[in-house]
């Protein structure tokens, strides 16, 4: 009967199935087999678990926030067009995943032995994070910026658990009063906001907050009439410190009044008003590092595409 | 003829640019900062025409595809009416998104190159050639044409690049009246652009007589202005060139091909977008029956795409809300209308209902009208004015001046604003400039009288009243009051004005010559929540009254504290003018002034 088989009628097929039929047993070890190698290539290539570290690109409009993930972008994508990209003025936030170069390395190295073979991996598979961008106009920069650093600083989630944040500069502009009060009010808000989470985490959990670094990326340094990094840290150190006695003293918002108590901590840095700020001392006093690091999204037309950005992304390789 | 043509995402990345002549960064920027950010200028849907946007020379022209988050701007010289931007816009849209739909769902959408410049063209050449029928004069009016350049640049403009859209466009048929209203425009322009007295005239005068003259007045042109002709010659040859690529490129053997195989493509694919759309249109009983159901499965679930019909109830149950909320009616509708071209054509989230969708919408848009573009810091201004930090200023005074209806309360928060500034230290003159009002002065005695007392009780700064009596003239006095606060070495000079009508010209117009006089760093405007619909027209009139180039610089709402939660006069007002809110009054006492909190505002008008 076995080699026999009845294929016209149901009833014959189904005999044919269950007897020893080699064919048989070859298609059901094949799809056995083949059907979770299937399903696994179907849905672990297509949806890739994304990075787990994010980056945040926070600045004042115009200082290249949008110009710098493009750059990012291009560089991490083998096909892009070598040049940058054109910009304008943003409405809405962009989240997207970009590698690091392999040539850049991470902080976790650190842990690794030289002869570790998966160093090497690096330059196939890079590492990989992601960015977002939002818009820097004095309009929209709450609802998208600021939001979105406090929810991503305060989430347990770890898929959008925030490694750094990076405030763009335009330092070809910061001479100006207005662009450099613009650019210091807005630094002073992203620096509160951190600086509540470090002091609240210290008190409500015994656990030592991962504490989320600032990069302030002096970006332009091609222009002629680019700040060195080293006074826009000046510069701006010295507006915050203005903000802050000025914040002090001024006047309470109306909301204030409905809540009465949190009025206390709301002053970056030292508690006693006296004192100058600096970015050293924020370090010392409350943990949030600020390193300030020059840099130009658009270089010169000669060189390395990006070869600007190497600094900044170095840092962001220490954060990983 | 087109300057330029941009395909942007909502996020600011330049996908594909085609420019003819060098278009500034800073045009489309400021498009997108006026139009679409701060919503200064009032769009004025014309019936299926796309909104204009006018800056320096330029008009813009632009397209949203919410879809994909993508704006299609296209970039003219003003001086040209091109009629067939509208349908450029339209097909390029349809075609950018038809061409590229995969590229654009993808991830890489700002990373893909798109090659997109042979359509464009195909496509501005066709339109041209439609709206310009091809006439046996056209290689003659190129010729004309090419003065253009030593015309414009003598007005100072940037060397013209308009020279190959004049020889292509429809400026070869109506050549002589186009280019007479072209010139008036560009007269116009340079005037508006520098409002260098001396040179207007001048201008103008010279163009009288050239327009007089007609065209055969070439050598005048050249003659008077003397930067001019190196300039011109300069910018019209590489034009010339440029023209000979567009438009006579394709015309050379295999190019022909070419043109007429993309020819092809391009008019197949937008006929497959309108027969879509008619089809859309005719779906009819059958359709629309199913679709119901489902749209009202998806309000439950979420995920529906919305469509005017559907959110006709809920905006105007939101339009009551706002009403209710001492919204002006003017103000509503218009943030009804954003909140619904914003959200028609989107889709709902997850499980989200068009009720939710539109609140949030809403509250976003109220946040963004009341959330100022940069924050006012009173206190580091005054320091900056009366402690210079460079050698080339003086130290002066700080003059704040505040404006008002009759009985809004201009005395009171003057009073409140000098006590602020008392407790900072700082030395506060108080002019009365009311010179009208039986009490005015005595009224403002009082309050220096009271202000005095405080401020020595705690050992703050000092303060002292300037007045000259009734019956005098306010500017003069406002004048006098500035130069002896610089003279007695006063921090702050604060200026009472009498209490206006906003309709009243007479009395409304003595402002503008106050404002000369005066000159205050800044001018206040104070509006009482209580005022309904009238607010829009208040604050408009008293932010036109100080004539060109002045504006107000703020508001300050008073008697906040008796409307309880009706606080949409703060909506109205800003909205009328754009310009933001510095200080609430929500009290009888002097300390009784608070800074404006937008999630408190929201949190009160969507209550």
């Amino acid at each position: 009967m076995g080699s026999h088989a009845d294929w016209r009628s149901i009833g014959g097929i189904a005999t044919s199935l269950l007897d020893g039929n080699p064919i048989a047993i070859a298609i059901t070890a094949f799809i056995a087999f083949g059907l979770p190698v299937l399903l696994h290539l179907i849905f672990y290539q297509t949806v890739a678990s994304p990075p787990s570290s994010n980056f945040l690109l926070l600045g004042p409009s115009g200082a290249g926030k949008t110009a710098f993930l493009s750059l990012l972008e291009a560089k991490s994508s083998p096909l892009a067009k070598k040049q940058t990209q054109l910009t304008h003025t943003s409405q809405t936030s962009i989240l997207t995943t970009v590698s690091l170069p392999a040539s850049v390395p991470t902080a976790s190295n650190r842990y690794r032995s030289v002869n570790d073979p998966s160093l090497k991996d690096t330059s196939k598979n890079p590492v990989k994070y992601r960015v977002r961008d939002t818009p820097g106009h004095g309009k929209i920069r709450g609802p998208h910026g600021i939001s979105q650093l406090s929810s991503m600083s305060d989430s347990k989630d770890s898929k959008s658990k925030l490694r750094g944040v990076i405030f763009t500069v335009d330092t070809a502009a910061l001479s100006d009063v207005e662009v450099l009060r613009d650019t210091a009010s807005y630094l002073y808000d992203v620096l509160l906001i951190l600086q509540k989470r470090a002091l609240n985490k210290g008190k409500s959990s015994l656990k030592v907050a991962s504490e989320i670094p600032i990069l302030v990326a002096a970006n332009k340094q091609d222009l002629f009439t680019a700040l060195p990094p080293g006074s826009v840290r000046e510069k701006l150190e010295a507006e915050i410190d203005k903000i802050r006695k000025f914040k002090s003293k001024s006047l309470m918002d109306a909301s204030v009044d409905a809540s009465m108590g949190d009025g206390d901590d709301d002053i970056l840095g030292s508690s006693d008003a006296q004192d100058t700020f600096s970015f050293k001392l924020l370090e010392d006093e409350v943990g949030v590092r600020v390193d300030v690091v020059g840099g130009a999204v658009k270089g010169d037309e000669g060189s390395d595409l990006g070869s600007g950005v190497r600094k900044w992304e170095e840092w962001i390789g220490q954060c990983l | 003829m087109l300057e330029a043509f941009e395909i942007l995402t909502t996020s600011g990345v330049v996908l594909w640019s085609k420019s003819y002549a060098p278009v500034g960064a800073h045009i489309i920027n400021s498009l997108i900062n006026d139009v679409f950010i701060e919503e200064k200028v009032q769009i004025q849907a014309a019936n299926a025409a796309y909104p204009v946007y006018k800056k320096e020379k330029y008009t813009l022209k632009w397209k949203k595809v919410k879809e994909f988050n993508l704006i299609f701007v296209a970039v003219y010289q003003s001086l040209l009416h091109l009629g067939w931007i509208d349908k450029l816009l339209d097909n390029i849209s349809t075609l950018f998104i038809d061409i590229y739909k995969d590229q654009l769902r993808s991830t890489r959408v700002r990373v893909v190159e798109y090659p997109f410049d042979k359509y464009f063209e195909q496509q501005v050449k066709e339109l041209e050639d439609n709206s310009a029928p091809i006439n046996s004069e056209g290689v003659v009016t190129g010729a004309e044409n090419k003065k253009d350049p030593l015309v414009s640049s003598e007005h100072g403009g940037p060397p013209p690049p308009s020279v190959p859209g004049l020889i292509q466009g429809p400026g070869g048929r109506v050549s002589r009246r186009a280019r007479k209203a072209a010139n008036a425009g560009a007269n116009v322009s340079s005037g508006d652009e520098s409002i260098r007295k001396g040179k207007t005239p001048k201008g103008g005068k010279k163009m009288r007589k050239w327009d007089a003259d007609g065209y055969a007045d070439e050598d005048d042109g050249t003659v008077l202005d003397y930067s001019a002709p190196a300039d011109g010659d300069e910018a019209a040859a590489p034009a010339v060139e440029a023209v000979a690529q567009d438009s006579w490129g394709h015309r050379t053997g295999k190019g022909q091909f070419v043109l007429k195989d993309l020819g092809d493509e391009v008019h197949s694919i937008l006929e497959n977008a309108d027969s879509e759309k008619a089809k859309n249109r005719a779906t009819g009983i059958v359709g629309s029956g199913f679709n119901a159901i489902g749209g009202l499965f998806r309000n439950i679930v979420g995920g529906k795409v919305l469509t005017e019909s559907d959110l006709e109830k809920p905006l105007k149950a939101m339009e009551d809300h706002l009403l209710k909320k001492n919204v002006a009616r003017e103000a509503a509708v218009r943030l009804c209308d954003g909140v619904q071209r914003e959200l028609v054509g989107k889709k709902t989230g997850n499980f989200q209902s068009v009720d939710a969708a539109l609140r949030q919408a809403m509250e976003s848009s109220l946040r963004k009208i009341l959330t100022p573009t940069s924050s006012l810091d009173l206190l580091r201004e005054i320091d900056t004015v009366t402690s210079p930090t460079s050698k080339q200023q003086s130290p002066r005074p700080y003059v704040i001046s505040i404006v008002g209806v009759n009985g809004v309360g201009k005395s009171t928060n003057l009073g409140k604003i000098c006590y602020f500034l008392l407790q900072n230290n700082y030395r506060v003159l108080i002019a009365a400039c009311d010179t009208f009002r039986s009490g005015a002065v005595e009224q403002l005695r009082v309050h220096a009288r009271n202000l005095k007392e405080l401020s020595a009780r705690e050992n703050v700064g000092q303060v002292e009243l300037y007045e000259k009596g009734y019956g005098k003239d306010a500017a003069n006095v406002a004048k006098d009051a500035v130069e002896y606060g610089a003279a007695n070495k006063f921090d702050v000079v604060l200026i009472d004005t009498a209490g206006r009508r906003h309709n009243d010209q007479r009395l409304m117009s003595s402002l503008e010559k106050f404002g000369k006089f005066a000159k205050p760093d800044k001018i206040f405007m104070v509006g009482e929540a209580l005022v309904g619909t009238d607010s829009v027209m208040q604050a408009r009139n008293f932010n036109q009254a100080f004539g060109t180039g002045r504006n107000l610089d703020g508001f300050i709402i008073s008697k906040c504290d008796t409307v309880g939660d009706m606080v949409g006069t703060l909506v109205s007002m800003v909205h009328a003018t754009g310009i933001p809110i510095v200080f609430l009054g929500v009290g009888q006492h002097y300390g009784d002034l608070r800074g404006l909190s937008v999630p408190w505002a929201v949190n009160l008008l969507m209550k």
